[in-house]
């Protein structure tokens, strides 16, 4: 009887660990689903640098506000975006990286750079610390539609990628 | 026995890897239109029709945005690996090397040897022109900018990348901000569109154009027949023998001319050695020589322009 009560209590002990394991490979599988909207944003960003506002979404706002950053860098490297379409005339982008089957062709290095802690944090700033501004929080069905504005440091971002030979530099073979 | 041959694949392998095709220079001009609108222009006569040309020395000595927008796009060009040749140093580099020549005397008093040709070929040059264009907008207090970057192929004539858009308007931002701002904001679209070009390059071969001629002292020109064929016959065979996958396009063809475009070269030959125009065209100059005993002249201009007349030196 009193080993049956200890396995209960370390049974009770473990499950919210379990929990939270399961909630952050649940957040990991969302992440990795890549769903997000970019768009450019209001304001020049600096040479070299990107500011775009990220949409992201999840069941929990926590998920989808920490979900922004990778979306951001993912977005410049393989996506890019269009020019704003409120008339404010701010310019696209093309994506980092033109060939549509590089993700899968280098996707260890890939999965190492988005992983939690993964180098990506290096290309990422968030503007006003993450708070997504006034209407950019939408329920959207049973989710959160949470919109962003980061600074993506695009050309340190392509310079990571040319030493990584995942793109080739402008001067390269030359 | 084993070991040579390892050494061998070693010193094959290494070359390959150390082999670099030969680089395209780039600069940066204002284009025509900007000139003549800003009257940086020199106009002379020839034979009765006037003749309108940019003066770029003197946009750079007066216009100060014009100095700045170069200055952004070389400094982001740098950045991105690939530094390009300045207009304006460009073209002291010729005004020092003319004042030079004109003093340059042997010990004899011979002077330095200088054809018509020899003159017309001093201008500056590039194998990739960015042709640029700006015009601001007013309307009422709110000023605009009309930007337009154009990569022009001093050779084929193509354009191979391009960036133009008109900024937001404003109230407040000064014609340099503006002109930062617009370079900024679309060289990054016009250097993927440059990357694309150059991946195309290193993977169909340079394109270049190539001319033949002959001098008026070769009677039937490139018709002249060698055992049943026809001389311009021979020239399109070693094209199609020659060429990356036999792709080039014969544009005009008399029997004094013919004119090739859309020429893919390799970008290195068997020893491998990276190749231009010139090197290319001189293995047609050798094939002639040796096989029909057929003298000509080869002239080149840049990596991807080079001209054949055939019949003597």
């Amino acid at each position: 009887m009193k080993k049956f009560n200890v396995m209960m209590l370390a049974v009770l002990l473990l499950l919210p660990v379990a929990g939270f394991a399961s909630a952050k490979k649940k957040a990991q599988k969302e992440m990795f689903q890549w769903r997000y909207e970019v768009e450019p944003t209001v304001g020049q960003a600096k040479q070299g640098m990107a500011m775009v506002k990220i949409w992201t979404y999840s069941k929990k706002a926590k998920v989808a506000v920490a979900q922004a950053s990778k979306s951001a860098v993912h977005a410049i490297i393989f996506k890019g975006y269009v020019p704003a379409a409120n008339g404010m005339r701010i310019q696209g982008q093309k994506p980092l990286i033109t060939d549509f089957n590089a993700e899968t062709e280098h996707e260890a290095y890939f999965k190492d750079f988005f992983s939690d802690g993964g180098k990506y944090q290096k290309f990422v700033t968030l503007v006003n610390n993450g708070t997504p501004g006034q209407g950019d929080i939408q329920k959207v069905g049973k989710e959160y539609k949470i919109g962003i504005v980061v600074v993506v440091a695009k050309d340190a971002l392509r310079k990571e990628l040319e030493s990584a030979g995942i793109v080739r530099s402008l001067g390269s073979g030359f | 026995m084993k070991k040579n041959y390892f050494v061998l694949a070693l010193l094959c392998v290494s070359l390959c890897a150390f082999s670099q095709a030969k680089k395209p220079t780039i600069m940066v001009v204002p284009s025509d239109a900007w000139c003549i609108k800003n009257g940086y222009v020199q106009t002379f006569d020839n034979q009765g029709k006037t003749i309108t040309l940019p003066d770029y020395k003197a946009a750079l000595q007066n216009n100060t945005d014009l100095l700045l927008a170069i200055s952004k796009i070389n400094e982001m060009m740098t950045e991105r690996g690939f530094p390009l040749k300045n207009l304006e140093s460009a073209l002291k580099t010729l005004e020092n090397q003319a004042a030079e020549d004109a003093m340059l005397t042997s010990k004899e008093g011979s002077e330095v040897a200088e054809s018509p040709i020899d003159k017309l070929k001093k201008t500056a040059k590039a194998d990739i022109w960015m042709q640029l264009t700006w015009s601001v907008n007013q309307v009422g207090p709110k000023r605009s900018l009309t930007f337009n970057l154009q990569g022009l192929d001093a050779y084929t004539d193509k354009q191979i990348a391009g960036a133009s858009g008109t900024s937001a308007p404003t109230f407040s931002a000064e014609l340099p901000v503006l002109l930062e701002e617009a370079v900024v904001a679309y060289l990054d679209n016009f250097n993927a569109q440059l990357q694309a070009h150059f991946d195309d390059m290193f993977a169909n071969g340079r394109e270049i154009t190539v001319r033949i001629k002959t001098w008026n002292s070769m009677e039937d020109g490139l018709e002249t027949d060698f055992d049943g064929q026809e001389l311009s016959e021979i020239i399109e065979a070693w094209m199609a023998d020659n060429t990356v996958q036999g792709r080039f396009s014969t544009t005009d063809a008399t029997e004094n001319m013919m004119y090739f475009e859309q020429v893919r070269i390799p970008l290195f030959n068997d020893k491998n050695r990276a190749v231009d125009a010139r090197g290319w065209v001189r293995g047609l100059q050798k094939h002639l020589r040796d096989v029909y005993q057929l003298e000509s002249k080869l002239m080149m201009q840049g990596l991807g322009q080079a001209q054949l007349v055939i019949g003597e030196k």
